[in-house]
This record gives structure tokens, sequence and C-alpha cells, in this order.
């Protein structure tokens, strides 16, 4: 890039600002869970007491493995049928309804949390005042997961597939595949980095997700989420600051992989690009 | 280099001239027509050429023809089998794609061995089979690269030995030089025309480079706006161009606009406002008198002399007002009293600029009885 | 043989519907069916039952009679506190959506000016906090507005105030939450569009006279309105029925109306009002979302064309 695209200092400034801006507080957040004295802003010195009490707390512990079963579980069945929605969108014929389709695929999307979650509660209380059972609990959550995480990621498996050169999947059928079989032999190991991302795109919203956990859910279930929105409603909490900062690191090292994954691929994409040209 | 197939077939069969047969084929998407009522019979073992324009309506034909898009009425026959209702992965023809669409995530052998595997070939024979067409594309100490590790050349090969594997009845090329740079392509049409002429198969290709359709087609068919316009050998389409927009799609030609003088059995005359001097045909042509036509003349077919030509029929004289210099040869464009320009090439046989014309030299252009084509207006 | 063809015709048009349908069906029961059922509730009345709100149809006289309570509407419409919620919102929503377009597109801007090798990882930092859990990065927040908390002690320390500043459970606390916890959402579709700005364009418009600051006003701004709109909704519409953010940061006087429905819900446990405001929430949402779309439609049309 020449020189003359460079951005100033008033650029550069901003860069430095917003990311002290968006670190900052988790830095913060960070340091005080190694704080000995319960009140978060007086620092007391050093410990690790906050983090053994958190592997004490039994209630705590369920709610994590209680998130873990539901957005393993959402993010499977979001992921099969955001695919198969994906597909219709991107390669079927138009068929009656398919306006239809293509707006309740999408329409999660700008969906205010509230509203989703208001309109799930309605519907799982109708269904079990006619059934006469309760149906609340951890089989509400999955299903409301599975319908607002499915939006997001139809949205990333059809950009995928869109970008997809078509004459792949025709040259299969060319060769005799028929479109079953393109499907699973070709289509799918394609988009499978794609299918990855939307899987990990659902199973973080899903673990994310608070509101719509404490709208759906009865009593009989808590979702980490959930948990925690509880605990810290009645002000900040040193176990809640061991919790984050064990979250903060797991995200960064999986960051961290990722980039080193990313960059040996690149550099392999690189060296394979020179191996094609030195014969060309 | 075009392939000759009269030599290597000295003999046809009814069946064997209509081993393709395209009969009244109409494909319309949404009221637009892309394919107008197309009738084709291609021979057996030839490689013919769709040539036309983006949007001309050839790769609607032949994605009909590979079965992607299915004809709203007309039918395909191939070899006297009915096409139009099998779906691509039954019918006996294969296509090598624009973008080559090999696999990316399969080694070159899982790419040229895929259809001989969806045909439930045994493992042994497949093996073989796939060894065969990667020596015919001399790709061998390849087959264990994926596809991004190979050059454009590389691919191409790769392409077409998928495409040949499963021995097609019928060989579909779409654009087979599109993706290639200049230097390649004239290197790879050879040894494709003369692959698929060693295999003998029988090969429908789309193109919209002219000279790529007339150095590896044995017989082009020229298309515009879903119709056909001229179906020919590549000689035929040059020199006996049938309309002005054939005439004007290859190469280059002065068109120039008269009326018939004379109707004569041995000649015909042709008056112009271009010309001062009457166009003398050497021959009769299906015409009437007072018919307005168009008079095609090919450039090279123009002489350039500095004095009065003493014996041609067919003379002008007029100013060059812009020399193209291609190095072999220049085209001048040369101004007649009338105001019409015509383009006459002019070998360039001698070696200083001194000696050969320049701009604003008075010049007489020549030709001679049978140099032109006279096309209805 | 004919009858077999028409058999695997059959099958074959069955299997395509069998596709379509699973995610249809499940997006009808679970996306389509309940939000008529909030459509219906919202024209109920209260009652003391289970559950708490009457049926639309009655049969009486060997009639059937549809009542539709329109008083929640109307209440709606009335009521200060519903009101007050509305126009808070949007004005939360949209002040905090300014601050992100002020802050995210210059840092975008930066970003795409960079060397393609440290433009990853740049980009890289300003996803990577989202991936951290969206209420804890609220929470951090909470130690530091509080009134004895970092921001106050350090202004205390440096001498720019005297007395802390109340900051926590203030609406003020509530726009440093939904700006902090969107900003990556405005960065990241204008950086997807400021990247893709042809450069040759700003050197056109330099070697034509035109000095940065006016190249940037008359050049690089108006070819990234479409980055700034989707930007913009991505940050508005989440925000304007933020429920979280309020309830954490900015305390009772921070009346937004994500917590007004949860409150008529779980509070009055008025499931009619409750399914009224979702309602016209959605409606209000509907305004920004149908201009984003016009906006669009309009620019591929101008493609096409």
């Amino acid at each position: 890039m020449s020189s003359l695209h460079r951005t100033g200092l008033f650029g550069k400034g901003m860069l430095g600002f917003g990311y002290a801006f968006l670190y900052l507080p988790i830095l913060i957040l960070i340091i005080f869970s190694f704080n000995s004295s319960r009140i978060s802003t007086v620092w007391s010195g050093f410990s690790f007491k906050w983090y053994i009490a958190l592997f004490k707390d039994d209630a705590m512990l369920n709610a994590a493995w209680v998130s873990l079963k539901v957005a393993f579980a959402s993010a499977t069945v979001s992921v099969i049928l955001a695919t198969l929605a994906a597909m219709v969108l991107t390669r079927f014929r138009p068929f009656r309804g398919r306006t239809l389709f293509g707006a309740l695929i999408t329409a999660p999307l700008v969906m205010p949390e509230v509203v989703t979650a208001l309109s799930l509660l309605l519907m799982f209380t109708t269904v079990s005042g006619f059934f006469g059972t309760s149906s609340k609990g951890m089989l509400s959550i999955f299903l409301a997961h599975v319908t607002f995480t499915m939006a997001f990621v139809t949205v990333v498996l059809s950009s995928r597939l869109a970008e997809l050169d078509k004459s792949l999947e025709e040259a299969a059928m060319d060769l005799g595949a028929n479109r079953v079989k393109v499907f699973f032999v070709i289509t799918l190991p394609i988009i499978m980095p794609a299918l990855v991302s939307g899987w990990l795109l659902a199973f973080t919203l899903s673990l994310d997700d608070v509101v719509i956990a404490s709208f759906v859910s009865g009593p009989s279930a808590t979702t980490l989420p959930m948990k925690i929105f509880s605990t810290v409603r009645l002000g900040p909490n040193p176990k809640i600051n061991a919790l984050a900062s064990l979250l903060v690191m797991l995200v960064a090292q999986a960051a961290v992989i990722g980039w080193y994954i990313m960059q040996r691929q690149e550099k392999r994409r690189l060296r394979d690009i020179q191996l094609a040209l030195k014969e060309g | 280099m075009a392939a000759n197939p009269e030599a290597v077939r000295p003999e046809r069969s009814a069946a064997d001239e209509r081993y393709v047969f395209i009969d009244d084929v109409t494909k319309e998407f949404d009221g637009f027509v892309a394919v107008d009522d197309v009738s084709l019979s291609i021979r057996k073992g030839e490689i013919f050429a769709l040539l036309g324009g983006s949007g001309c309506g050839k790769s609607t034909l032949l994605r009909c023809l590979a079965g992607f898009e299915k004809p709203t009425t007309g039918r395909i026959l191939l070899d006297g089998q009915p096409m139009n209702d099998l779906p691509p992965y039954e019918r006996p023809i294969n296509m090598m794609f624009q973008s080559y669409a090999l696999f990316p995530h399969m080694t070159v052998e899982q790419n040229v061995a895929f259809g001989l595997k969806q045909d439930g070939m045994p493992k042994p024979d497949i093996k073989r089979r796939v060894e065969e067409m990667l020596n015919l594309v001399q790709m061998v100490k390849f087959a264990g690269r994926k596809p991004h590790q190979l050059s454009g050349g590389q691919q191409q090969r790769v392409a077409l030995a998928r495409s040949l594997a499963k021995s097609p009845k019928l060989l579909l090329l779409d654009e087979p030089m599109g993706a290639l740079d200049k230097k390649l392509r004239s290197q790879m049409q050879l040894e494709l025309v003369n692959i698929v002429e060693k295999l003998g198969v029988t090969c429908v290709m789309v193109t919209h480079d002219q000279e790529e359709a007339m150095t590896m087609a044995t017989r082009i068919a020229l298309m515009d706006s879903g119709r056909i316009r001229q179906v020919g050998t590549p000689d035929e389409i040059y020199e006996q161009p049938t309309s002005r927009f054939a005439a004007e799609f290859i190469g280059s030609v002065n068109i120039i606009e008269g009326v018939i003088k004379d109707d004569e059995k041995d000649f015909v005359t042709i008056q112009s406002a271009a010309l001062a001097h009457l166009i003398h045909i050497g021959h009769g042509i299906s015409g009437f008198e007072g018919q307005r036509v168009n008079f095609a003349l090919r450039p090279e077919k123009i002489t350039v002399t500095k004095d009065e030509p003493a014996d041609a029929h067919n003379k002008a004289q007029g100013v060059i007002e812009d020399i193209a210099y291609f190095g072999s040869h220049s085209v001048f464009h040369v101004r007649l009293p009338s105001g019409t320009r015509l383009m006459a090439h002019f070998a360039n046989r001698k070696r200083w600029a001194s000696e050969n014309f320049t701009w604003t030299d008075k010049v007489w252009l020549s030709w001679g009885d049978n140099a032109g084509v006279v096309l209805p207006a | 043989m004919n009858t077999l063809k028409r058999w695997l015709n059959t099958a074959k048009s069955h299997s395509r519907w069998a596709v379509i349908s699973v995610p249809y069906l499940w997006m009808l029961l679970f996306f389509a069916v309940p939000f008529l059922i909030v459509l219906k509730i919202s024209f109920a009345y209260q009652v003391v039952a289970i559950p708490p709100y009457t049926g639309l149809l009655e049969l009486a006289d060997q009639s059937v009679l549809m009542k539709l309570n329109l008083t929640n509407y109307l209440q709606l419409m009335v009521e200060d506190k519903y009101i007050d919620a509305y126009l808070n919102s949007i004005q939360i929503a949209g002040i905090s959506t300014l601050l992100c377009l002020l802050i995210g597109y210059p840092m975008a801007y930066t970003i795409a000016r960079l060397p393609p090798t440290s433009r990853n990882i740049a980009l890289m930092l300003v996803i990577l906090p989202s991936w951290i859990s969206f209420l804890i990065r609220i929470y951090a927040w909470m130690g530091i507005l509080q009134t004895n908390g970092l921001l106050n002690k350090l202004l205390l320390g440096i001498g720019i105030i005297d007395t802390p500043l109340r900051i926590m459970n203030t609406p003020l606390a509530a726009y440093i939450g939904i700006v902090y916890a969107y900003l990556p959402f405005m960065i990241l579709p204008l950086y997807a569009n400021l990247v893709k700005l042809d450069l040759r364009l700003l050197e056109a418009a330099y070697d034509l006279g035109a000095r940065p600051w006016k190249a940037f006003l008359t050049i690089t701004l108006p070819l990234s309105r479409r980055g700034i709109v989707a930007g913009c909704m991505l940050v508005m519409i989440p925000a304007v029925g933020e429920y979280v953010i309020p309830e954490l940061l900015g305390g009772p006087s921070t009346r937004m109306i994500g917590r007004q429905l949860a409150n008529e819900f779980f509070v009055a446990g008025n499931w009619p009002m409750a399914s009224a405001v979702a309602i016209v929430m959605l409606l209000l949402l509907m305004v920004p979302i149908l201009i984003f779309n016009h906006i669009q439609g309009k620019e591929m049309e101008g493609r096409l064309t």
C-alpha cells in the first residue's frame, strides 16, 4: 500500500482508544478476580480464594453443565436444520410459500430478544395447558435456542452456498452422481468449514443467551448466564470475577489456536501457489 | 490444425450424420427466449463449435445438451436415443467446465476417478483407467496433488481427463480456453484437438472467440439472439458468409451498400454511391435488378498500388488516412472521394518504412471479380 | 416401465418437499405460531385464572362472538410510563448508535488501511471481546462505574472532581454499556465496506486536486453508505429491545421498553399487556427495517439498470 493511503495520527489514536475501551474493563475484571477482599474495588492482596470458592459452588457448576448440554444439543440440531434451509434458499427452484419461508427463516435476526422470549414462553404455556404437562425446563430452552440460532447459521451457510461455484455440483452430476450423492460427496465436504463456524456460532449464541433462557425456563433448569444474571443483579461478586477470568482465558486460548491454524494454512497456501507457478 | 474428419472417416452413414440431433429446440426463461427454435445435426467424430457473443444462447444450448436445462420445446437425440427426460447423471455425455470445476477437496486422481466410481466400476479397473487418462494428458506425476496446487494449464488437463474418463458418447467443452492466458491458449488448443481426435470422441464446444473456433472446430454454428445464423466449415464461414452479421462477426470486412444494376447469368454489376465505378462480380447470383444489397469485401482481398491498375474491373482511388501497423502487414484506412473509408491490407515485404506508403499518399485500390460476396441488405 | 418412472418422479418430488418442510414446519411451529399467540393475547383481558387471560371467542346464544380488547393498546398510547419507555428506548438506542458510529468509523477506517498482514489481527482484536460472555462484559462495568468504583477513584485521585459522580444506575451507564457491547457490530460491516474501497478512486480525486479531507468527504464517506446503514441497523435494532443492560447498569431510572415488557409479565402478571407492548415494539422496529430495505432495494435497482 502506498504511503498516500496510510491513516494519520487521528485514526491511530482512535484505534488505540477503541482497543483500550474494549479491553480495559476486561483487564480490570481479571485483576480483581485475584483480590483477596470481598469489596471488588479495594485491592487488599493477591489470592486464589475466589477460584476455589467458585469450584465449590455446586449451583454454579450445575448451571454450567446445563448450559453446555443445551448449547451442544441446540447447536447440532440448529446446524442440521439450517443446512436444509440454506439448501432450499440457494439451490431449490421457487415453490409456493417460498417468500414466507425466507421471511420466517431470517425474521429472528431482527426480532428483539424479549419478544422472541415472550412469544416462545406464551406458546410453551399454551401447549402445556393443552396437555396438562409442564413443558418448561431444559427442553424449552433447547427448542428456543434452536429456533433463534438457526437464523444466524442459515445466513452463514446461505452466503457460503451462494458463493460456491455451482459448476462443481453440476460437474459431479455430469459425471453420474445424483442430487443426494452430490450433496453428501461434493457440497457438504466443501462447505465443511462454514458448517463448523456455523456450529460454533450457534454454540456461543446459546451459551451467551440470558434473556430467552430466563423467560422460557422454569425453576427446574438454570443455565450459567441465568445464574450469573441473578447473582450480579445484587451487585459485584468476586466469584463472578473469577468465572469471568476463566472464560476470558478460554477464549484467548481458542483465539491463539485459531490464529495459529490460520497462519499455517496461509503459509501452506502460499507454498502451493509458488509450487504451481514454478511448474506452470 | 483444424481437424479433417473426411480424412479420418472416408464414409459416413446417415445415422453418423445425425449423431447429435437437435430438433427444433427452444428454451425460454420467464418469457425470455434464450434459444429460439434451433435445429442442428452434428456428425459423429467432429468437433463442432457454437460461436457467438455473450447472451447469444450458445451456453444455454450446451447446458440443454448436458441436461442442466430442459428445452421448453423440441427434442435432443444422441445416437438415436432421446435425451430430454434423462437427468444429467444418466446421460452418456460429459462436460469440461469453463472454470474446470475440479473438486477442491479431492486429489487429481480422485477427481478423474469420480465419474467411474459413480458407475460402480471395480476398483482395479478404475485405477487402470485413471492412469490411462492421466497418461493421455501427461499428468501422471501430479496424481496426488490437490487442484489448487496446479497451474491453470495443468488444471485444464485434469478437467479434460476427468470428462473423458467415462468414454462419453459426446464431450462438451464450455469456453475451453477461457481461463488461460493467451500464450498458453494456442498450445493447449493444439493439444486438446490432438487428444480428442486420437480418441475419436464427438465434441461440441462453446466459444465467443472466433479464432479459437476457427482453429479447433471442423464446423461452426454462428449464433445470434438465440438463433443459428450460419453453419459451415471455418473457411465457408469466413469466405462465404451468408449475412452481413456473419461477415462482420468473423474477421474484419468492408461493407459497401449498393443496388444491383445488371443481373446476368455469368456476371453481375452493382452500383454504389461509394464508388465511382460499378462493382463487377464474375458470376451469377440469385438476385434481381434494382435489389438493394451489401457487398462484403475482406481487406486482404484488396490490392494497394501507387499507379492505376490497367486490367482491373474493380478499382478506386483514395487517400491514406490512417495506418495501423501489425508487423507482418499494415492496414490502410483509405478515404475515397465519396467519403467512404475502405480498409486494405498491405504486406510489409520491405524493411524500410521510407519505401512503403505513408499518410496522405494517393493510392489505388483494386480487387478481383470474385473477391467479395454479395449479401442481401 | 411408465408406472415405475411415475413412481420415481413422485418419490423425487416427495423428497424435495421433505427437505423443504422440516425447517419450514419448525419455523412455523416455533416462530410463526408463538407470534400469533402473542398477537392473540394482546387483544385479551387480564383475569385471575390459569392461563391469566380471556379467550377471544365466546359461544353465546348459539352464535360465536369475537371480543377484541383494545384497552391494552389504548393504554400504551395514553399512559406516561409506556410512552416514556418507548421514547426513552428510541432515544437511548439512537444516541448509542450514533456514538458507536463516531467511535467505530475511524477505527474501521484505520484497520482497513493497515497493511494486509496486520489487518486480520487488528480485526480479530475487535471481534475477540464479543466471544466473551455478553453478560460478563456488561458486569465488568459495574465495578468500574459504581459510586465507590474505579472510575470515581481515578477521577478523585487526579483531582478532576471533589465528590464522586453518580453514573451507575443512571441512563449514562446504559449508554456506556450499549456502546461497549455493540461497538464490534458497528465496526464489522463498516470495515467490510471500507476495505473494498478502490483506492484508485482516491488517487483520482487527489490527482484532480482534492485535499485528503475533501476526498474523504466526497468519495470515501458516500461510498461507505451501505456499511454505515448496515452497522447502524445491527446496533439500533437490538439496542431498542435491550433488557439486560438497562437492568444491570441503568437502574430504575432507565425506563426502556424491554424492561417494561418483562415487568408487565413477571411483576404485574399482565400477559395481555406484555403482549401488546411486544407488538407495538415490533411495529416501531419495522420503521428502520423498512427504510433499510428501501435503501438496499433502490441500490439493487440502480445497479441493474
